[in-house]
């Protein structure tokens, strides 16, 4: 069977189950039935506070996803060139990274208050410690058989980093960017939901303070789609780029 | 003329291990081992394995300055065919020789002498063992070194690949004059490629006993071959049993 044929037997069966247990419930506060959050969707698909929200919503993912990736590459490919620079930072990322998220948003919203720049921050702070030790960890444990021809044939640092380090630390690189774009959404949402002043976190927030379930259900399932579809294409591209970097 | 420490007068020395001693924690790996590689002589380390003979080599190449001891190097370029080919894996053939030397006439010509020719495109996932090998060969040779050093480079290759290479290698030394020293365990390859055969002995290594084999002819099929391969055969059983 194609694998598109399963994929939507499974969301048909999901569908199914939520209705039933909709049912069994019977509570539109606690789970609406699908029927009335796909009709909540459709309605605040034609609203244009939706689509501005999630324009901002998109907007903050695409700058944190930008700036995690871009400086936590940079970072961790610099301490993992340098043994001390590791031993140095490595206590300090992993205390960054046990840091909870209810933590940073406290702290970024003594700094800056209810706004656009709290949940980018936040964001930012969540997934970078991420990225700059799986880069890092790919940087130490590149072949030192290769970095050894380079030193026989007195190869140039700059080519040996482009060439060698680099190279070694795509999958790496790969790996992060897709752990990055998993949890994006949800910890800008979440940011959102807590200090944002616009996007999708604050519509359901909104929504929350209004007892309206079925649009928080709605707005939840919007940014599940487009995370999806996203996570999906960024995915499929990367395996590609992967694919041509092994070529076995 | 071969003096007693096995160079031959009036010629440049290359490479000078004077006294060079290695332990690794309470293991004595070499004891105050010297000896002289003169310019355009290929010498064989001829060792039983683990004896330390690729641990020598690398000394020799300043990939392991843990020693006490003098190495000189009076040499300006080294080539070195790795027991693995060492390719990165992620580039093809042709860019793992730029990656060494960005010329790409000298690369097409290393392709050429090593009948790389049509596998420049190839990532080394994709050629054979003996391909990769030729590889790391064409790499060693391609910026013109004046010391070659081969680290058992035949292990994983059969005798007509390995006959092969050896030929490419030699006529490439036809050419144009440079020193070798090849690591081996097998007196064959250091019959076939060696003017001087280094006898080394088991842990702690030392200096068993220097052959001077420049005229025994070159070809695996020659009566005078097979003779000499015997003579130093016999010659390595009874110096391995002294030890």
């Amino acid at each position: 069977m194609l694998t598109g044929v399963k994929y939507v037997i499974g969301l048909i069966a999901i569908l199914l189950i939520w209705a039933v247990v909709s049912l069994m419930i019977s509570s539109d506060l606690i789970l609406p039935s699908p029927a009335k959050v796909i009709g909540t969707i459709f309605s605040e698909l034609s609203q244009q506070r939706t689509w501005e929200a999630l324009g901002t919503t998109l907007a903050k993912v695409g700058i944190v996803m930008l700036i995690t990736v871009i400086f936590g590459v940079f970072f961790g490919f610099l301490i993992g060139l340098n043994d001390t620079l590791y031993d140095i930072f490595r206590p300090a990322i992993l205390i960054m990274q046990a840091i909870p998220i209810i933590t940073w948003l406290a702290l970024v919203m003594f700094i800056w208050g209810i706004g656009w720049t709290g949940p980018v921050v936040v964001s930012i702070l969540a997934l970078i410690p991420q990225t700059i030790l799986s880069t890092a960890i790919g940087v130490r444990t590149t072949d030192k058989r290769l970095t050894e021809v380079a030193k026989v044939y007195k190869v140039r640092t700059g080519k040996v980093i482009r060439d060698i380090y680099f190279g070694s630390i795509i999958p790496q690189i790969i790996g992060a960017i897709q752990v990055v774009i998993g949890n994006v959404w949800k910890v800008v949402v979440v940011s959102e939901y807590m200090c944002g002043d616009d996007g999708i976190g604050v519509l359901i927030a909104w929504a929350r303070q209004s007892v309206a379930a079925n649009r928080v259900y709605a707005y939840t399932f919007i940014v599940i789609t487009i995370g999806l579809i996203v996570e999906n294409s960024v995915h499929r591209y990367t395996k590609k780029i992967l694919e041509g970097w092994e070529a076995a | 003329m071969i003096n007693e420490t096995g160079t031959q007068k009036g010629y440049v020395t290359l490479v000078k291990v004077e006294h060079v001693s290695k332990h690794f924690e309470k293991l004595d790996i070499f004891n105050d081992l010297s000896f002289e590689i003169v310019a355009g002589q290929t010498v064989a380390l001829l060792g039983p394995s683990g004896c330390g003979k690729t641990t020598l080599i690398r000394m020799i190449a300043d990939l392991d300055e843990n020693y006490t001891g003098q190495i000189s190097r009076n040499y300006q370029k080294i080539g070195y065919v790795f027991q693995e080919p060492r390719l990165i894996p992620w580039k093809s053939v042709y860019d793992n020789l730029r990656f060494v030397l960005e010329d790409d006439e000298k690369i097409n010509e290393a392709l050429r002498i090593m009948k790389l020719d049509g596998f420049q495109d190839y990532r080394p996932a994709k050629l054979s063992g003996g391909m990769r090998q030729r590889v790391n060969l064409a790499r060693a040779l391609l910026d013109e070194p004046d010391l070659l050093l081969l680290d058992e480079p035949f292990t994983s290759l059969d005798l007509h690949t390995k006959l092969s290479i050896i030929e490419d290698i030699l006529e490439g030394k036809k050419q144009r004059t440079f020193s070798m020293i090849i690591v081996t365990h097998d007196v064959r390859e250091a019959l076939l490629m060696a003017d001087r055969i280094i006898l080394l002995s088991n842990k702690p290594t030392k200096i068993l006993e220097e052959l001077d084999v420049s005229q025994v002819p070159k070809d695996i099929m020659d009566a005078e071959f097979l003779k000499k391969e015997s003579e130093i055969l016999n010659t390595i059983v009874r110096r391995w049993s002294e030890v």
